[in-house]
C-alpha cells in the first residue's frame, strides 16, 4: 500500500537533500496530531454508521416498542423475541426469506456458470458475430434497467411469466457485467496452458472446465458474492413482476407492508429480518467484496 | 468447363463452412447470455417503443394513437415536476456524496492502525438492501420532538424538524439518507484511486521540494481526475435512477414533494395503468441518461482495463 509512510522510506532510500533534514521531525508532530484527529473523525463517522442498526437490533429485541424515543436504552430490556414472533405470525416473512433464498442462490450459481462461459468465449474465442455480441452487451451495460421495467412486465405477462420463480430468477441467469468482468480475468491467464491442453487433446470444454476454471477461483468467489448481494438487495423488478404475496422475495415483501402503521418493534424486526443475512454474507465475505468494488466499479 | 466453373463456388462454400465449424464450437458458451438478452433486453426494447405508439391498460385491446403519448408529456404538469425533483435530488445528492466519500477516503488512507476495519463499518450500508435501510431511517427521521434525531438536535438547540412529512425538508432528506447509506462505496473507489496513484510520482514531487498539501494539490488531485471522472457519471446516472428509497420512506408525497421520474413511470404503469404513455416516458427517461452518458463518457476511463 502506498501511504505517507512509505513517501517518507521512499525519500529515504535516495539521500535526502540537506535542506530536507530537519522535515521529518516537523512531520512527525504533524503526523502524530493529524493521526489523532483522523481517529476522532473516523470514530464519529463509524458511530453514525453503526448506530441505526445498532437502534435497529436493540428495538428488535425489545418487547413491545411503539415509536423510537431518544434517550433510549441499547441493551433491550425487557428482551424477547415477541416482535419476530409476531412479524413471522403476521406477514408472509418466512416465506419472502425462503424465496429469497432461492431465488438468490439460483441465480447466483447460474449467473457465475454463464459468465464464466461467455467471458471465456469472449477472452479465447474466434468466431463470426464476436465484435456485434460484444457491442451489444457493452450497450447494454450502459443502459438504465429501470428504463425497461415497462416493456419487461408487458413481454413477461405476454409469455404468462408473471408471478413465477423463472421471472424472479431469469434475467440474472446472465450477467453482462460478469461477462466482461470473467473476460479479464481469462486474459490474465498466459495462452500457454490452452495450447499445451490442445497439444494433449482437450478440447475446448475440457480446456474451460480444468485448465482455466481452477486458476480463476478468488475471481469467482468475488463475482458470486457481488451477484448474490445484488439480487439478494433488487426491488423494482421483482416488485414488479410479482403481484402475489407468497412470490414475494424479502426486500419486496418488507418495503410493501412498511409504514403500514405497524408498531416500531415490529418494523424493526423486519429490518432486521433483512440485515442479517446480508450481514453474515459481509462478515464472511467482506476482503471480497470490497476487493471486487474496487476492481470493478460495481457492487451486484 | 463447368467444373471449373464451380470449383471457386464450392471453394467458397467449404470456407464458409469451415469457418462456421470453427465458430460453432464457440456459441454454446455464449447460448444462455445470449437467450436472457433476448427475452429481458431486445424484444422489451421492441415492444417499449411499440406499446409507446398506443393507449393501452392490458385489460383492453391495445389502440394505436401515433405519438399522443409523446405530445402528452408536455402537456404533463406531473412529469415536469418529476424531472425537476429528480435532478434537484441528483444535484443535492452528488456533489454532498462525493466530497464525503473523498475526505473520508483521505482519512482511511492514512496509515495507522485500525483503518481496514473503519473501511469495513462504512461500507456495510452498502450491502444493506435500501428498503431496509429506509425502514430505519423513516423512524430516526420521524417528526416527534422526541425521535432520534430531533432529540440529537435539540441537544445543539435545534428545534425540532418534520423531515419526510415536509414538502421542503422531504428531497433533503431523502438524498441525506442516501449519502449516509452510499459514501463507504465512493470512499473505495477513491481508495482504489488514491492506492493507484505511482510512488515515483511522490519520490519526485518530494525531490523537488513539494510536501504536505502542496504534495496532494499537485500530485494528488491531478492523478485522481480518472476515478473522479468515473465516480460523477455513475453516482449521476445512479441518482437519476432513485425509487426504491422514495417507494418507502415518501412515497412520492407531501403533495408530489418527492415524486421522481422513475417513480412517476412506476405510477402510471402499475398504479394507473397506462402503459403507453409509461413507455413513452420510459424512452424519454433513457435518452436523458445516454446524453449524459455520451457527454460525460468520454472522461469515461474506468472500463479500460475491464472492457
Amino acid at each position: 500500500m502506498k501511504d505517507e509512510r512509505s513517501v517518507k522510506r521512499g525519500v529515504s532510500r535516495y539521500a535526502a537533500p540537506k535542506y530536507l533534514a530537519t522535515e521529518p521531525v516537523r512531520r512527525r508532530v504533524l503526523g502524530a496530531a493529524l493521526n489523532i484527529v483522523a481517529y476522532v473523525v473516523m470514530i464519529g463517522v463509524a458511530a453514525s454508521t453503526i448506530g441505526p442498526f445498532v437502534i435497529m437490533l436493540s428495538v428488535a429485541l425489545t418487547e413491545r416498542v411503539s415509536t423510537i424515543t431518544f434517550p433510549m436504552k441499547i441493551i433491550p430490556d425487557p428482551f424477547s423475541l415477541a416482535n419476530f414472533i409476531l412479524l413471522l405470525n403476521s406477514t408472509m416473512a418466512l416465506r419472502w426469506l425462503f424465496n429469497s433464498a432461492y431465488v438468490a442462490t439460483i441465480a447466483t450459481l447460474g449467473g457465475v456458470i454463464t459468465s464464466t462461459m461467455a467471458g471465456y468465449a469472449f477472452a479465447r474465442g474466434e468466431f463470426v458475430g464476436k465484435i456485434l455480441l460484444f457491442s451489444l452487451f457493452l450497450g447494454i451495460l450502459i443502459m438504465p434497467n429501470e428504463a425497461l421495467i415497462v416493456p419487461q412486465f408487458v413481454v413477461l405477462s405476454r409469455l404468462g411469466l408473471v408471478n413465477t420463480y423463472t421471472a424472479l430468477i431469469g434475467p440474472w441467469f446472465a450477467s453482462i457485467f460478469g461477462t466482461f468482468f470473467m473476460r479479464q480475468q481469462y486474459l490474465s491467464i498466459p495462452r500457454d496452458y490452452d495450447d499445451a491442453a490442445i497439444i494433449d487433446g482437450a478440447n475446448l470444454w475440457q480446456i474451460y472446465a480444468i485448465v482455466l476454471l481452477p486458476q480463476l477461483k478468488p475471481a469467482i468467489v468475488t463475482l458470486g458474492i457481488l451477484r448474490f448481494m445484488g439480487n439478494w438487495n433488487a426491488f423494482l423488478y421483482p416488485m414488479i413482476v410479482t403481484s402475489r404475496a407468497h412470490l414475494r422475495t424479502l426486500p419486496v415483501g418488507l418495503g410493501t407492508v412498511a409504514r403500514a402503521g405497524g408498531d416500531a418493534g415490529l418494523d424493526m424486526a423486519g429490518a432486521a429480518l433483512g440485515f442479517i443475512p446480508t450481514f453474515l454474507v459481509f462478515v464472511i465475505g467482506q476482503k471480497y467484496i470490497i476487493q471486487g468494488v474496487s476492481l470493478s466499479g460495481v457492487k451486484g | 468447363m463447368a467444373e471449373m466453373m464451380e470449383s471457386p463456388a464450392t471453394h467458397l462454400a467449404s470456407k464458409v463452412w469451415k469457418q462456421f465449424l470453427r465458430s460453432a464450437r464457440w456459441y454454446p458458451f455464449l447460448l444462455a447470455n445470449v437467450v436472457v438478452f433476448a427475452i429481458w433486453n431486445l424484444v422489451p426494447w421492441v415492444s417499449m417503443i411499440e406499446v409507446s405508439f398506443s393507449k393501452w391498460d392490458m385489460l383492453t385491446p391495445r389502440e394505436w394513437v401515433g405519438i399522443d403519448n409523446f405530445a402528452g408529456m408536455a402537456q404533463d404538469g406531473l412529469l415536469r415536476i418529476a424531472l425537476c425533483n429528480t435532478f434537484l435530488y441528483a444535484l443535492m445528492y452528488v456533489p454532498t456524496v462525493m466530497l464525503v466519500s473523498f475526505l473520508v477516503a483521505l482519512f482511511v488512507n492514512r496509515p495507522v492502525p485500525g483503518m481496514k476495519a473503519f473501511r469495513a463499518l462504512y461500507f456495510l450500508p452498502n450491502v444493506t438492501s435500501v428498503v431496509v435501510l429506509s425502514i430505519v431511517y423513516w423512524r430516526l427521521l420521524a417528526p416527534r420532538a422526541d425521535s432520534p434525531l430531533n432529540y440529537l438536535l435539540g441537544l445543539v438547540g435545534i428545534a425540532p424538524q418534520r423531515y419526510f412529512l415536509s414538502t421542503s425538508q422531504a428531497l433533503p432528506s431523502v438524498a441525506g439518507v442516501a449519502v449516509w447509506s452510499s459514501f463507504g462505496y465512493l470512499m473505495v473507489l477513491w481508495l482504489a484511486g488514491l492506492q493507484g496513484i505511482p510512488q515515483e510520482l511522490y519520490d519526485a514531487a518530494l525531490v523537488d521540494g513539494a510536501s504536505g498539501l502542496k504534495l496532494h494539490l499537485h500530485v494528488t488531485l491531478p492523478m485522481l481526475r480518472p476515478t473522479a471522472a468515473f465516480i460523477l457519471i455513475t453516482s449521476t446516472i445512479s441518482a437519476l435512477q432513485i425509487f426504491e428509497s422514495i417507494f418507502v420512506l415518501t412515497g412520492g408525497g407531501p403533495v408530489n414533494a418527492t415524486l421522481t421520474v422513475v417513480y412517476h413511470i412506476y405510477r402510471q404503469a402499475f398504479i394507473f395503468g397506462r402503459l403507453g404513455y409509461a413507455s413513452a416516458v420510459s424512452i424519454l427517461f433513457f435518452a436523458i441518461i445516454l446524453a449524459i452518458a455520451l457527454i460525460q463518457g468520454k472522461h469515461l476511463r474506468f472500463g479500460e482495463g475491464i472492457y
